[in-house]
């Protein structure tokens, strides 16, 4: 259920009727700082936000998970993952199910971690030297980091989509149908029919059907990633990863992306990181917000933005911190 | 006052070294119109249709033309490429794909940069030791010198040449496409070929024509190796005849027929190379164009 009423209407100050018992912080504290905060921005002081500054202190609080996105049938486990580059631990303990069938999108600042715990879901991470990790990630139930378990067919599992537009240099029809071509498919109406299906999808097909054997760098950058799209579900992948697609693009291509994520998300299941937070709260079902390599918050989108349970993530989606 | 000198001061330096910048660029001009001049100039009254389509007569009034030796130039080449493409080709995307993996990766590139370096003559050496002596003790003499012996040498040079063009270019493929290719399910050898190469394309196959043209006009490789020959062949298994080595004979030897011819030579050989350069470009700027998406 995205939250469209936000696309006009930014979150503003948050009603105090309709705050949650929050723990931490007292009410009568609380209202002090939302008038400092509405006053002075970030001049809030050390101290106001207890689950940040346990992270900071390198602690891994036991994060705010809402009842509402742990009851539904997940496509994804997520359990206690852990992962090091080198010596530097890059996600702690991340606990998290992705619904199936549903938006889940991952927000918080840079160098939080949302990118990596994306790319842990495709194992794209063991690409990088000194990499390791602890616990799971369950894709339908199977352990994608269990021992003996092939990568190749893993990611023929799963669909992604990046940050900068990465068509190959070949024709757009290469282009959709490669995932198919090197999976040994040759026949010509089999490549045919699911280029046009996933081009359709993608809302691309209008515009590229009289160019197929073009190449696909001759595209604009909105179109080029409405193509990475298309390529990335021309298998009808479990989850589609999408890793910050729009940051790369112009307001008005953003839009169309968006409309098509939401689309797209009819069909598949979706796992999107973004910086976005607007972006966020107009496509996605369910929100978890993070913070250096911890996931901080995690509920609707509806929730996280409108009645979030801490301090933290409240200011952090209102743009007060973060 | 003393601006206005600072001022002038300024320009004069800026004159000067201007002048010199276009001094360097006009000698190197001026040098190859010369060379270029000079060879059309004698080199030219020596070219004819007999030159070449005829072979060596034996009558040194009369030598006839060099038609053997660019036949044999071509096929040398087109023999050495076959083997040393390959070959280099394997070697660059084994540098820039798989780095640090089994060998390090670092003493190889190094070891191919000083193979870059390496004097053709010792080329040649190595080519008549490792193979013109062994095959001849193989066959009873019955080969010794030949054409094989001679591309052997040839791709000797062509392998580090091509290896370290494909590894540059390959590295210029941005991380983008393989991480794409990867996602999508596509092993390390389906992303190399369909994606990486592909995308490099035209890197390479700069790379490879400039090896080509580089071992077109060697000399000293094939001194103890293709020998050289007189007679038209187009068999690789005898002593084979090459356009840098019918010159050198010619040049060096007493008869003024010969040396007219030697120039003409000359000509046809620079002729060939240019045609390399030209389709280097052709490729490249094609390329470009591909990469751009016209």
């Amino acid at each position: 259920m995205p939250v469209s009423s936000l696309m006009t209407q930014p979150p503003a100050s948050p009603k105090p009727q309709s705050e949650p018992p929050v723990v931490e912080m007292p009410p009568r504290k609380r209202a002090i700082i939302a008038v400092g905060a509405t006053a002075g921005g970030s001049a809030l002081a050390g101290g106001q936000y207890p689950v940040i500054d346990a992270i900071k202190r390198g602690e891994t609080p036991e994060p705010r998970r809402h009842e509402s996105v742990m009851g539904v049938p997940s496509v994804l486990d997520i359990r206690d993952f852990q992962l090091w580059y080198g010596q530097n631990k890059a996600l702690h303990g991340i606990n998290m199910p992705i619904a199936e069938g549903k938006i889940t999108s991952i927000i918080g600042p840079s160098g939080c971690g949302k990118s990596t715990l994306l790319r842990s879901v495709n194992r794209l991470n063991d690409l990088v030297d000194g990499v390791r990790t602890a616990g799971t990630i369950a894709l339908q139930g199977e352990d994608v980091y269990a021992r003996g378990v092939d990568v190749i067919s893993l990611r023929k599992r799963l669909g992604m989509v990046f940050q900068k537009p990465n068509p190959f240099p070949m024709s757009i029809f290469e282009n959709v149908v490669y995932a198919l071509r090197i999976s040994g498919e040759r026949r010509k109406a089999v490549l045919g029919q699911a280029c046009e299906k996933a081009l359709r999808q993608a809302a691309l097909w209008d515009e590229v059907k009289d160019r197929l054997k073009g190449s696909a760098m001759g595209l604009s950058g909105g179109q080029q990633q409405r193509l990475c799209i298309a390529r990335a579900i021309v298998c009808e992948p479990q989850v589609l990863l999408l890793d910050e697609p729009c940051s790369a693009l112009d307001p008005i291509a953003t839009l169309r992306i968006e409309e098509l994520i939401l689309e797209i998300g009819q069909r598949y299941t979706v796992l999107i990181v973004t910086h976005n937070m607007q972006q966020a709260a107009r496509v996605s079902d369910f929100t978890a917000f993070m913070y250096l390599g911890r996931l901080v918050e995690y509920g609707r989108t509806a929730d996280i933005f409108q009645l979030p349970r801490l301090r933290e993530t409240e200011d952090y989606v209102t743009g007060r911190f973060g | 006052m003393s601006r206005s000198f600072a001022e002038f001061r300024r320009r004069t330096i800026s004159s000067i070294m201007f002048a010199l910048c276009a001094g360097g660029a006009s000698l190197i001009i001026a040098i190859l119109l010369l060379v270029i001049g000079y060879l059309v100039w004698i080199g030219v009254s020596s070219l004819s249709w007999d030159f070449l389509t005829t072979v060596p007569t034996g009558d040194v009034a009369n030598p006839g033309g060099m038609r053997h030796a660019i036949d044999g130039t071509i096929i040398l080449v087109a023999l050495a490429s076959a083997i040393g493409v390959p070959i280099g080709v394997l070697a660059g995307i084994y540098l820039a794909e798989y780095p640090g993996e089994h060998v390090a990766t670092g003493p190889l590139r190094f070891l191919a940069d000083v193979l870059t370096g390496v004097p053709s003559i010792v080329v040649g050496i190595l080519g008549y030791e490792l193979v013109v002596v062994p095959v001849s003790r193989w066959t009873h003499g019955s080969v010794s010198f030949s054409g094989y012996a001679g591309a052997a040498a040839l791709a000797f040079i062509m392998i580090p040449i091509v290896a370290r063009t494909t590894e540059e270019m390959l590295r210029l493929v941005p991380r983008s496409y393989r991480e794409g290719s990867l996602a999508l399910g596509a092993t390390r050898a389906q992303t190399i070929f369909r994606v990486v190469l592909p995308g490099a394309f035209g890197g390479v196959a700069t790379g490879i024509m400039l090896a080509m043209g580089r071992i077109a006009g060697e000399t000293a490789p094939l001194l103890f190796t293709a020998l050289g020959s007189r007679l038209l062949t187009h068999n690789p298994a005898e002593p084979f005849p090459s356009l840098t080595l019918q010159i050198y004979t010619y040049a060096t030897g007493p008869y003024p027929e010969q040396k007219r011819l030697a120039w003409a030579g000359i000509l046809v050989l620079l002729a060939m190379l240019f045609v390399v350069n030209l389709s280097i470009r052709i490729v490249a700027s094609r390329h470009a164009r591909m990469r751009m998406g016209a």
